[in-house]
């Protein structure tokens, strides 16, 4: 009978015998097929989506078997089976590969919750959660919350969004649609406004069927939405909740949300909403406590050729004695090791090339006539307009030296331009090279085509729209990704396609060359980001973790870290090293379109879709600015050459310049700060800003500073 | 966005006007006019696709009609052929462990251009196919062209024309490994770049 089969069941997972117990599960499906929704099997041959459940902290076991190739299995694996669930849904997302599934070959994920009480299990089984009496398990809840004090309010009603998102999951799962759908109806106005676009997309999921289909929802589903709750008010709830006789709310707190306990006080209900937003609630404090060199490379040492005008720079590592000139150095060059800066060897970086030292050596006379920026100098803005684009302009980039200018388009065309009176020339045929004398002084002009001159080169290569465009740093190669899901190297010498990097199999938004060249990162719709090296054809790191697509990859400055900002509005920080993730940044309340680092690599500033650039100290790990003004999307986010400005261009169709010295000063970093992740925004926006900038109905799709500062912004022009 | 200069709701035909409802519903308000027609025709191609498979299956299973079953089936093995999604998040923090264990591999000094193998490179000569004699007899109005397969012909200027007698030069893409019907003709093959030239016949593909 039933209670039997139950305890037999349970008996052997806990012994491990798993073959055994799904044999004999099998059989048992027979008879609990007419036994009502939470032990339905679901036969379906999705392609491999194995969802690794939620585990209760400190109980039990959870063997991930993600199976990849040989390992893979194929098992019946039933949804809700009373045995492993604590919550009536059924905590297990389980399909039935069929064998004419598709491509992938994913093993089931099998995780099994040891019980160690069987007893537990089985009045987890009889009380299976009514589906009709979830309204009422929330609503009680909501007025608990509402009727509590006002200090812990606040952080209390934090709890409504996830559990009002994994119960809707839960009835829509086991296929109750009209309680599914009566219960979205009663509660979805509750929630806070910033939750307004995923409860849309929640909305639009009503059967099993369209969960299947929808990986971030599954992502949702398995992962744990993270809290931040003082002890008081966390022993608040629980005493609220265990004293109930039917506590389903608590198992659904328990399986799915992970609560981050600290003591102290409470936090108001602006400090709340400064830090969620994400889809997957808040960081860990463990998260971000890893260390991060955020210290930059030494340059390297190398003489300049004489010249008069030019005392500085040859020697950068600052000799005591040596007067500090007056020219801006980059990098601390105080000490001889900056305790905050990666080993120089700690992942290896192309050697520097004669070019590359030439190139240096312009950067720093550049740098010596350098406008030094401030809120009484602000820079001149130069704003190049793309005409004729009809909405297709997509992505642009400006090379450091801003000698040329590249615009990738959605049809599928990467056009470069050079901006200098120079043109773009190509380097002659082979046939024509022989002939050329290889030992004079100017032959790097003379292997240059002048036939092929022209202002304008078109690149034709892509099949789909392309989304990110990144010149290397040597001006040798354009990089350019695409919704096609390949990311092309191009030679601008030839003006010819190099190679295809294949790897995402789904468009790809943004890619980037690291700052010394060889490396390049780009991310894409399949939620991770690549970071590949010019002569492998496969990626060197992957870097998963992201619950949306990866909208947005940045390099830090020395080029250790990556920083991706993603649609589940959250930026983590990876280390390319190991392919760890260091850093979880969460406040944003939209998907994140452009980063930008802080010359000297200790700050980040990220623009997202809700108008708001926030300002981020990476050694710490916290949240340190707000900056609000625009109105629409922030797209470019660019930083002075010496980190005094930051400017940012959106959709509005403005350019803002901001005060990023007087942002980044007075960092409060007691220990409760540090301890706790909780900072105290000051509403000092207006403070900040130094100029708006409008243009004629132009959104701004990239900002760059030239080496002497005048800052440059391209953008298509729209006629609406 | 253009001004949508979409039929007024009360002329447009109803699943126009349904189909603007479920854009409002989703959230989408601005969209050019032409969305819409792209979506229906999208909906239209999507449920015949599913019926007609849905009537296959059916007629597999030796039933006299069309059941919610046979459409369900329909529906799945169409998922998984044309609407695959990314790979699920376990599986990817999987490969991602597997991947960044290796370390990164060191950089060799002093090499050219930093490029993977020639075999994953698109750096591969373009090959074109010369013809010598200009005046195949112009007897019998014999097509003097041999026979292209699509897609072969680059844009070169000298694109051959049924019928022309004249000197024609076919160029033939490396790495389409298309047969060219050499019939009657004498090709050289000439390779832009400065290697050993071959004989005719057809590029190794890449």
């Amino acid at each position: 009978d039933r209670q039997t089969l139950v305890a037999v069941l349970q008996f052997l997972r806990r012994s491990n015998l798993r073959e055994s117990e799904e044999i004999l599960r099998r059989e048992a499906r027979l008879l609990g097929d007419d036994l009502g929704g939470s032990v339905a099997t679901v036969a379906t041959s999705s392609p491999g989506v194995a969802a690794v459940a939620a585990v209760p902290p400190g109980k039990g076991e959870a063997r991930g078997d993600c199976g990849v190739g040989p390992s893979s299995r194929r098992e019946p694996q039933e949804v809700g089976s009373p045995c492993a669930a604590r919550s009536p849904g059924g905590s297990r997302l389980s399909e039935q590969l069929l064998l004419l599934a598709g491509a992938f070959a994913v093993g089931g994920a099998v995780v099994v919750e040891d019980q160690p009480d069987v007893s537990a299990v089985l009045s987890a089984y009889n009380q299976q959660g009514d589906p009709t009496l979830y309204e009422e398990y929330y609503s009680g809840l909501k007025h608990f919350i509402e009727c509590s004090l006002d200090c812990h309010r606040a952080e209390l009603s934090q709890l409504f969004y996830p559990l009002f998102v994994h119960m809707y999951l839960e009835l829509v799962y086991n296929q109750h649609e009209s309680e599914a759908k009566s219960f979205f109806e009663r509660f979805h106005g509750d929630q806070e406004c910033y939750y307004q676009d995923d409860l849309r997309v929640l909305s639009s999921l009503t059967k099993k069927e369209h969960m299947k289909g929808n990986e971030t929802m599954l992502d949702f589903r398995t992962s744990k939405f993270v809290l931040r709750i003082s002890r008081d008010s966390y022993q608040l709830l629980k005493r609220h909740l265990q004293e109930k006789q039917n506590n389903q709310i608590w198992n659904i707190v328990q399986e799915h949300l992970y609560i981050d306990i600290f003591d102290g006080m409470p936090r108001s209900k602006q400090q709340i909403d400064a830090m969620v937003g994400s889809l997957a609630g808040e960081a860990k404090r463990e998260a971000n406590k890893a260390k991060v060199f955020f210290g930059l490379l030494k340059e390297p040492e190398f003489d300049v050729p004489l010249d008069d005008e030019d005392e500085e720079g040859e020697n950068e590592e600052g000799k005591p004695k040596k007067k500090k000139p007056k020219k801006d150095n980059v990098g601390s060059k105080s000490k001889k090791q900056d305790p905050n800066a990666p080993p120089q060897n700690r992942i290896p970086l192309p050697e520097l090339k004669d070019s590359d030292k030439l190139d240096k050596v312009m950067n720093m006379k550049e740098a010596a006539r350098r406008v030094r920026l401030g809120p009484e100098c602000l820079p001149s803005i130069c704003f190049y307009t793309f005409l004729n684009a009809y909405q297709g302009l997509t992505a642009v980039d400006i090379t450091d030296d801003s000698s040329m200018i590249v615009g990738g388009f959605a049809d599928s065309t990467v056009r470069v331009w050079s901006v200098t009176p120079k043109k773009l020339r190509s380097v002659k045929t082979a046939a024509d090279l022989s002939l050329i004398d290889k030992e004079s002084d100017d032959v790097l002009e003379r292997i240059m085509d002048e036939k092929t001159a022209s202002e304008l080169k078109i690149l034709y290569g892509h099949s789909g729209p392309v989304y990110g465009t990144s010149f290397s740093p040597d001006r040798n190669y354009l990089l350019s990704c695409s919704e096609d899901g390949t990311v092309r190297l191009w030679s601008l010498q030839t003006f010819t396609c190099l190679v295809g990097y294949k790897g995402h199999n789904y468009p790809v938004w943004d890619t980037q060359f690291s700052p010394y060249g060889y490396y390049f990162v780009s991310g894409g719709h399949d939620r991770v980001a690549r970071l590949w090296a010019t002569d492998h054809y496969q990626p060197l790191r992957i870097f998963a973790g992201h619950l949306a697509d990866v909208t947005c990859t940045r390099f830090h400055p020395n080029s250790n870290y990556i920083a991706t900002g993603s649609a589940d509005r959250t930026i983590r920080l990876w280390d390319v090293l190991n392919g760890n993730c260091v850093r979880i940044f969460t406040g944003h309340k939209g998907p994140i379109h452009s980063l930008a680092f802080s010359p000297n690599g200790r700050f980040l500033a990220t623009g997202a879709t809700d108008g708001r650039v926030l300002l981020w100290d990476i050694g710490h790990g916290l949240m340190v600015g707000e900056l609000k003004g625009h109105t629409d999307t922030i797209y470019a986010l660019r930083f002075s050459r010496d980190g005094e400005i930051l400017a940012s261009g959106s959709m509005d169709n403005t350019v803002r310049l901001w005060d990023a010295v007087k942002a980044f000063e007075d960092l409060e970093t007691d220990d409760f700060t540090t301890a706790t992740g909780h900072i105290n925004l000051p509403e000092n926006s207006q403070d900040l800003l130094l100029g708006t900038y409008m243009t004629k109905s132009t959104p701004v799709v990239h900002l760059h500073f030239t080496r002497r500062n005048l800052l440059l912004a391209a953008g298509a022009y729209s006629s609406q | 966005m253009e001004a949508a200069k979409m039929a007024s709701p009360k002329s447009a035909p109803k699943d126009a006007q349904v189909m603007a409802q479920i854009l409002k519903d989703m959230g989408i308000t601005e969209y050019e006019p032409r969305v819409i027609n792209q979506m229906l025709e999208f909906a239209y191609r999507y449920v015949t696709t599913i019926l007609e498979d849905a009537k296959i299956y059916s007629s597999h299973a030796k039933k006299s009609s069309v059941d919610a079953d046979d459409v369900r089936l329909a529906i799945q093995c169409r998922t998984d052929q044309s609407f695959t999604s990314p790979p699920p998040r376990d599986f990817l923090l999987d490969i991602a462990r597997q991947k960044n264990q290796t370390p990164l591999p060191l950089i060799k000094p002093y090499s050219g251009p930093r490029l993977p193998p020639d075999r994953y490179c698109l750096t591969a000569p373009n090959y074109r196919l010369k013809s010598l004699q200009k005046k195949v007899s112009s007897t019998a109005g014999r097509i003097t062209v041999p026979r292209l397969s699509v897609g072969a012909v680059s844009s070169r200027p000298s694109t051959p024309t049924l019928g022309t007698p004249s000197a024609q030069t076919v160029s033939v893409s490396a790495k389409v490994g298309a047969p060219v019907s050499l019939a009657g003709q004498r090709f050289t093959v000439q390779i832009p770049s400065s290697q050993p030239a071959g004989k005719s016949g057809i590029p190794g593909t890449p």
